[in-house]
């Protein structure tokens, strides 16, 4: 396993030192969601955490925005312990986040007039950020009147616009179809290398994150898992994504992380293709 | 669990549109649909009063559509029937904003407060289990026979509904919104203001319909059984003296105003609903 970028800051962006979450099943034993989780991103980092399907990865983002407490472990964001949601995080949901009874406008100002922030200033604040993700003409939508791409360029806009220190994107983009998918992930790219803001990115896709990341965390099979390699990705930036699946780097990288991804996404298919043994 | 309330009054929002777009295919134009629709009025009314001329219908029971048409011409035009009107109305406006306040109250508390439900849960059921005509009697003795024995019954009618719906609608809220809301930095109060509420209101709309009637409900029946005024007591009054033109009026006029009212509740919902997805092909 590779060191994560040796570091002389003493604070992390995000930091969980042996974080496990458990809950009791029904039947009274134990489910071990993930355990004795470390996870150290720098500020102004891009790391991207991918694992098999079950191996806890949205669990670890609930862990770092605060929605969840670890039943055991410490979270900590720019030194100080997460308690209640993680003031200094966004965090943009694999799903729609967005309110369907507020329009575009209103849902992208949504953080900031929460924050106090008079009506007016949001809305120009708002304006500007419609205008970067591509969608000033659609201010006075309502989210039903837009397509998935338009929808995800709005939650990016709500996310943003609070000026967080740190992201959490929990596979943001795997509703999109390839296309918008590839799009949506350059426009992240650009206006993440201009912010300087650390990002969590979930993804079980290994393309996806070596393409974005600074560093990519493997996490092992279900349940229970755990890091299980940590790799530094460095292809220089500013990468372009359409081309960057052809770079002899990038497809090194890629033979080299799926290798160690394989086997833990064998065992995940095992150990469901043994459970369904015992229920026929 | 607690989806069986609103399940048993049978108005969680209707919001797939499949049902009504699939009729739509067939439909005809909407000026062809009024004109058979009017047709069709007047053939019932025709058979009823040529059956009724004709001795087949007894006219005691069944009086002449004519004759019906007349007492409500009477009725409106010497003025008879506004008072009543204006009292039944007052019930079942006050009987529909007490009972929907009450009902959005507790819905919000026991959606929050976890415990409150669990607790609360079977006596609510069992008070909404109780026919609710039963309790217009003992509300008479209590209230007397002014308005507010009326209101106290329409409101136990509007009460469950907005209740269970705002409850129901608190409690479906999509955990994302909620989530999502709280990273932005909401706090209870505007997570109620900004994803609780708007989400039942959904609900509490789709059953606006039904709570407005019941409140109309509430008030005539309450007024049959006991009052110095109101529609339902007219009707009562007629009944009294076995002038069933005079019950049929009563129900024509009650019917008519009914239905001025959903129109404007129709009004209303399509304003304050306005960001939800037109079902329609």
């Amino acid at each position: 396993m590779m060191p994560a970028a040796q570091a002389d800051t003493s604070t992390y962006a995000v930091e969980l030192t042996g974080c496990t979450k458990q809950f009791p099943t029904p039947g009274g034993e134990t489910y071990f969601a993930v355990r004795d989780i470390n996870l150290k991103v720098e500020p102004g980092r891009f790391v991207s955490i991918v694992g098999p399907t079950g191996s806890g990865k949205s669990t670890i983002l609930n862990m770092a925005a605060g929605l969840l407490n670890p039943s055991t472990g410490d979270v900590k964001s720019f030194g100080e312990p997460v308690s209640g949601v993680n003031r200094r995080a966004s965090y943009m949901f694999q799903q729609d986040p967005l309110l369907p009874w507020k329009t575009v406008l209103d849902n992208v100002s949504l953080g900031l007039t929460m924050a106090g922030v008079p009506k007016a200033e949001a809305h120009s604040e708002a304006r500007r950020w419609l205008e970067k993700v591509g969608l000033k003409n659609f201010a006075d939508r309502y989210p039903h009147q837009l397509s998935g791409g338009m929808r995800k360029r709005t939650a990016i806009a709500q996310a943003w616009i609070v000026n967080p220190d740190v992201l959490l994107m929990d596979e943001p983009f795997s509703a999109l179809d390839v296309q918008t998918r590839q799009i949506m992930e350059n426009e992240l790219l650009q206006l993440w290398q201009e912010s300087g803001k650390a990002v969590v990115f979930i993804t079980h896709d290994l393309d996806e994150a070596i393409a974005l990341s600074d560093e990519v965390v493997i996490l092992g099979a279900g349940p229970g898992s755990t890091v299980v390699g940590s790799y530094e990705i460095d292809i220089p930036r500013p990468r372009d994504l359409l081309d960057i699946r052809d770079d002899p780097q990038f497809v090194a990288l890629h033979r080299e992380i799926w290798g160690r991804l394989k086997i833990e996404v064998s065992k995940t298919y095992e150990t469901a293709m043994a459970e369904e043994g015992e229920v026929a | 669990m607690t989806l069986v309330g609103s399940k048993k009054n049978g108005l969680p929002a209707a919001l797939d549109g499949g049902t009504r777009r699939r009729a739509r295919r067939t439909e005809m134009s909407p000026l062809a649909m009024r004109s058979t629709q009017l047709l069709l009025t007047l053939a019932v009314l025709g058979a009823w009063e040529l059956s009724v001329r004709a001795g087949i219908v007894d006219e005691f029971f069944f009086p002449l559509p004519s004759d019906i048409f007349q007492t409500v011409w009477a009725w409106v035009s010497s003025g008879f029937v506004f008072p009543h009107l204006w009292i039944t109305m007052q019930e079942a406006i006050l009987a529909f904003l007490v009972g929907a306040a009450a009902g959005l109250l507790l819905g919000f508390v026991l959606a929050r407060v976890r415990f409150l439900e669990r607790l609360l849960d079977p006596f609510l059921q069992m008070f909404n289990a109780l026919p609710r005509v039963v309790l217009a009697p003992i509300f008479l003795l209590w209230f007397g026979l002014g308005i507010w024995s009326k209101v106290a019954f329409g409101f136990t009618l509007v009460f469950f509904i907005v209740f269970f719906n705002t409850l129901e609608g608190v409690k479906s809220v999509d955990r994302v919104l909620v989530d999502n809301a709280r990273m932005l930095g909401a706090s209870e109060k505007q997570l109620l203001r900004h994803v609780f509420i708007p989400s039942a209101l959904t609900w509490i709309f789709s059953s606006l319909h039904i709570s407005v009637g019941f409140a109309i409900t509430g008030a005539v029946v309450g007024e049959y059984l006991g009052a110095s005024a109101g529609v339902g007591y007219a009707i009562a009054q007629a009944q009294g003296v076995f002038d069933t033109k005079g019950v049929f009026a009563g129900m024509f006029i009650l019917m008519i105003v009914v239905l001025i009212i959903d129109l404007l509740v129709n009004r209303l919902e399509r304003h304050l609903l306005r960001w939800r997805p037109v079902q329609s092909s």
